[in-house]
Parts: C-alpha cells; structure tokens; sequence
C-alpha cells in the first residue's frame, strides 16, 4: 500500500473497499478510513471512497457534509488525521513539500468562485501558471493560453479583468486556467453553485468535454443532484462523516436506503432533519432554562 | 488550583507568536535571491508602494521641517544662537524624526494596504488557487513584497528628511531672515555623515524589515472573512506602529 510510482499512470489494482458497491477500471484516487476534524466537531469519522481513472466521479452531499474538505484532502491542502489518502498512486499525507507540488502539477482544481487573480487581466490568469512552471518563449505562452481561452469560449475576453466577467465567464476562465498545463485530474468545487441555467449547461458541457476528449479523471464536489446525476459515471453521497451511498446515476436511483431516497429525490421529508438538534421546544419557550 | 503549567501558558503563547513570526521572517530572507532572480514583480511592488507614500511622506516631511523650525528658532533666540538651527533641524530629522515618522506613515498606508491586500488574497482563495498550482505563495507574493518594503523605507526617510530640511530652510531663509550661507554650513559641521546619516538609514531598513515582516504575516495569516480581513488590517498598523516605538528606543540607546 502506498508504494511510490515515477511514472504518471495511476497503478492501483482494481479498487476493494468493504461494504461499497465499487466502480470498474482503475483507480486514480483512494480514500480509506479517513477521519478528519475541525477541533472537536468530527467531519469524516472513517470515509472510504475511490475514484475511477478517466471517469467523472460525483460527491454529492448536503452543505456542511465535508465534501469541500474532501477535496482539500485529495489536494494535500489538509491532511487526514488517520486513514490513507493516495492520489496516482503516493500517499498524500506523507509528502514533503516538494513532492506535494510536483504531484499537483499533474492536478487542477476548478474552486467555487474561480479564485482568478484580481490584479491580473484574464490572459494573464491563464498564462500564470505557464509562466511559473515553464520556461516557454513568449510567443507558445501566447498561443496556449488563447487555445484554452478559445476551449471555454472566452477568447475575446482575454484582455478584460476578472472584475469585469459575470459569474459564469469567471468560472469558464478559472477552468481554462486550470487546465492550461494539461492536468491528469481535476478537481471541480461546486461547479454550479450561483449559475443560471445557461452557464450551468455551458460549465457541465466544458467537463464532459474535457473528460471525454483528454481522458481527465473528474472529481466534481456538487449538491447539484439532478445534474451531477446526468453527467456523472460515478456517483457518492456523504454525510454524517461517511459514504451513504455509491454507485452509477442509475443505480443509485434504486437504492432503497432512506437517506439516499431522501437526498436524490430532494424531499423535506426524510433521515436528514431540517431542524438542527435543540433541546424540547416547549422548555425552551416557557422553561426556566436560557436558549444560547 | 492552577496547574503549575498553567501559569507559564501566556508565556509560551507569546514565545510561540514569537516564533511563528521570526519563521516567516526567515523563509522570506531566504527567498529573496529567487526574487532577484526574477524582478520584475518586486520592482512593480516597489514602485507599488513607494507611489501609494511618496505624497504623504512628502508632505509630511515638509510640515515637520516647518513646525520644528518654528520651534527651534523660538528656543535657540533666547539664547542668541540661532545660528545652529539648520545643524540642529538636520540631526532631529535624520536620526529620529525621519525614520521613526516615516515608518509610522508606512505603516498607516503602505503597511495595511499590504495587510489588506494578501487578507482579501486569503479570503477569496487566490492564495489557495496559487497552491493547489504548484506555485509557492511564499515565493510569489511575500518575497517580493517584503523585498520592497524593506528598500522602499530607507529611500521614503531620505525623501521625508529632504522635505524637511527644505521646509525648514524655507522658514528659517525666507521667513525669520537668517542668513543661508550659516544655515548651510551649520548643517554641515554638525551633521556626520557616518553616524548621522547612515544610523538614521539603518534605522529606516530595520523599520522597513519590522513594518513589511509584520503586515504581510497578518494579511498571510489572516481569517478568510470580511471581519478577519479588517481585523488583520488593524492589527498590522497597530503592531507595527507599537514596534517600531520599541525598536526606535533600543536603537537609539545603542547607536548613539
């Protein structure tokens, strides 16, 4: 387990956590038992997840289940309090520095608001990491960020500032940047979050492509259900610091587990509480204890 | 009853600070050759923040020239030697009054702009983005900003102290009617240039060191919300401002 790898294929065998329905192929990204917590409030309590090679894999979840946290995790920006987070086959955890940056060349990560920095105009954004990571002429630089410009359809906006796109050309921005250099893996944090349909359906149309004619592994973190349930290979619902359910969009249509029912179908009713636990309503109300 | 650890826990909080501080601080000296190596964004940051405090140094720097003038030549007149007011108005502003004052305005404009700047870099995850590219956000936006700030202090002084020999030459010259040929040579027999002028310009680079160090491990460390942010933009002006009061006196005690 965990044995380092020079090349870039992912290596794992054939994925076996217990107790989860597993997806085919091989595994680029492997969870297994891991735990993690912020102080004394617990986030995963034992989570066991794997990610299949050149698939897009879905974490769904309601907000506050970690699934941001996951991703941090998968990136070494956090690092699991126990259990084993392996991504193309090195255990993030035990890292040096220098090895986490050389493996998070080979990732990128779309965040939630595009991160895109403000001070530099949108070309520069997508040249940045070009810039930092090579020592290509001016001229490839050039070209390179306005092909990937030209992927998101953004190739006239290259001279505008991230203060000057909307929501949606941000995001379509932060994605051409995250995949200048041609990444194994992405990572996309809530992808949708604050979209109009339009640009939902132009960011799911970008990673679809980008899974399908590069061969990207996808890892999407979304609450999104019915479009994650559309685009996804592979799908995980987590909550309460572990997987609920796993499976393709299909089968998790007909799990039977009341929480996976509840979260797929979005109803009110359900194992998920809409109230957050307090104390009897009434003692609260006319008791003689003081509410917080 | 307190444990007797209990007692010394503010003590190893503050040394811990300490400690957290003067790492940040290390890992920025030792990333300045990669900035010299690639210019370009510290000769930006330098031009950054010499223009945000140029104009208040400035203007700062003559109105201290023309209040000490005014005070000087009331106290040198009782006693008929106002002949040394350009050597005594010299020696104030490059010892004291030009580093210690321009450190404060630094820290009042360039220092919380620094602070505020890598803070909203932190809140809106830009400093995330540049790590999850591989880039060491250490390298490519501390280094090059603590670089500029630690030169941009001394030639700041140098502008204030200018400022203020012009603006008190222009009050003791053109207003109280001295004669400019005693001004001048006053200043040049009182003022050394080698324990003047250069303690006053190493005072400036330790002030600039204190005032670069102490906003940008703020900003850096900031909470990543808009109360952590001005939080951070407080604390820096404030610390800064407390340090270089601390570090003026030890300094003085030992360079003169």
């Amino acid at each position: 387990m965990g044995h380092r790898t020079k090349n870039h294929a992912p290596v794992r065998s054939p994925p076996s956590v217990p107790g989860l329905p597993a997806p085919s192929g091989r595994t680029t990204i492997r969870l297994v038992d891991v735990h993690f917590g912020y102080g004394s409030r617990s986030v995963f309590t034992g989570l066991d997840l794997i990610v299949p090679e050149g698939q897009i894999t879905a974490v769904l979840g309601p907000s506050g289940s970690g699934k941001s946290t996951l991703l941090e995790l998968m990136t070494g920006q956090k690092t699991a309090s126990r259990g084993r987070v392996e991504v193309a086959g090195e255990e993030v955890g035990s890292l040096s520095r220098r090895e986490l940056f050389r493996l998070r060349r080979r990732m990128g990560v779309l965040f939630q608001d595009g991160a895109l920095f403000t001070d530099l105009s949108v070309f520069e954004n997508v040249a940045f990491p070009v810039r930092e990571h090579t020592r290509l002429p001016e001229m490839l630089v050039h070209h390179l960020a306005l092909m990937k410009l030209e992927t998101v359809g953004l190739r006239g906006a290259s001279t505008l500032y991230p203060a000057q796109l909307s929501g949606g050309m941000a995001r379509r921005v932060a994605l051409a940047r995250s995949i200048v250099l041609d990444p194994q893996i992405m990572f996309y944090d809530e992808p949708l979050v604050g979209l109009d349909p339009i640009a939902k359906g132009m960011i799911l149309r970008l990673i679809v492509h980008l899974n399908r004619s590069l061969g990207i592994t996808s890892v999407i973190v979304s609450h999104d259900v019915p479009e994650m349930l559309e685009t996804a290979d592979w799908c995980y619902l987590i909550a309460e610091g572990r997987v609920q359910g796993a499976g393709s969009p299909s089968s998790l249509r007909q799990v039977t587990s009341p929480w996976v029912r509840q979260f797929v179908s979005g109803s009110a009713e359900g194992p998920v509480p809409f109230h957050y636990p307090a104390r009897d309503y009434a003692a609260d109300l006319f008791g003689t204890g003081r509410s917080a | 009853m307190k444990r007797p650890g209990a007692l010394f826990q503010p003590v190893l909080e503050l040394l811990a600070a300490l400690g957290r501080r003067f790492h940040f601080l290390a890992v920025s000296v030792t990333l300045i050759p990669s900035v010299l190596g690639r210019p370009r964004s510290f000769i930006e940051q330098l031009f950054y923040l010499g223009s945000v405090s140029v104009i208040l140094i400035a203007v700062g720097g003559l109105f201290v020239g023309l209040v000490l003038t005014l005070q000087f030549y009331s106290a040198l007149s009782r006693f008929g030697a106002t002949s040394s007011l350009g050597g005594l108005v010299t020696l104030a502003l490059l010892r004291e009054l030009g580093p210690v004052l321009t450190a404060l305005l630094f820290a009042g404009r360039a220092g919380t702009s620094l602070a505020s700047e890598l803070g909203l870099m932190r809140a809106t995850r830009q400093i995330d983005a540049m790590e999850v590219m591989a880039v060491d956000p250490m390298r490519r936006v501390v280094a090059p900003r603590f670089l500029a700030g630690l030169l941009a202090m001394p030639l700041l002084a140098g502008i204030f102290s200018a400022m203020g020999v012009l603006g008190s030459y222009l009050i003791g010259i053109k207003m109280m009617g001295l004669d400019p040929g005693v001004f001048w040579s006053s200043m040049r027999h009182e003022v050394s240039f080698h324990s003047d002028f250069m303690n006053g310009m190493v005072k400036s680079l330790i002030f600039g060191v204190a005032c670069s160090l102490i906003s940008l491990y703020e900003g850096f460390h900031a909470r990543p919300t808009a109360e952590g942010v001005g939080r951070a933009t407080t604390r820096s002006v404030v610390i800064s401002s407390m340090t270089i009061l601390a570090l003026d006196f030890l300094l003085t005690s030992l360079m003169f």
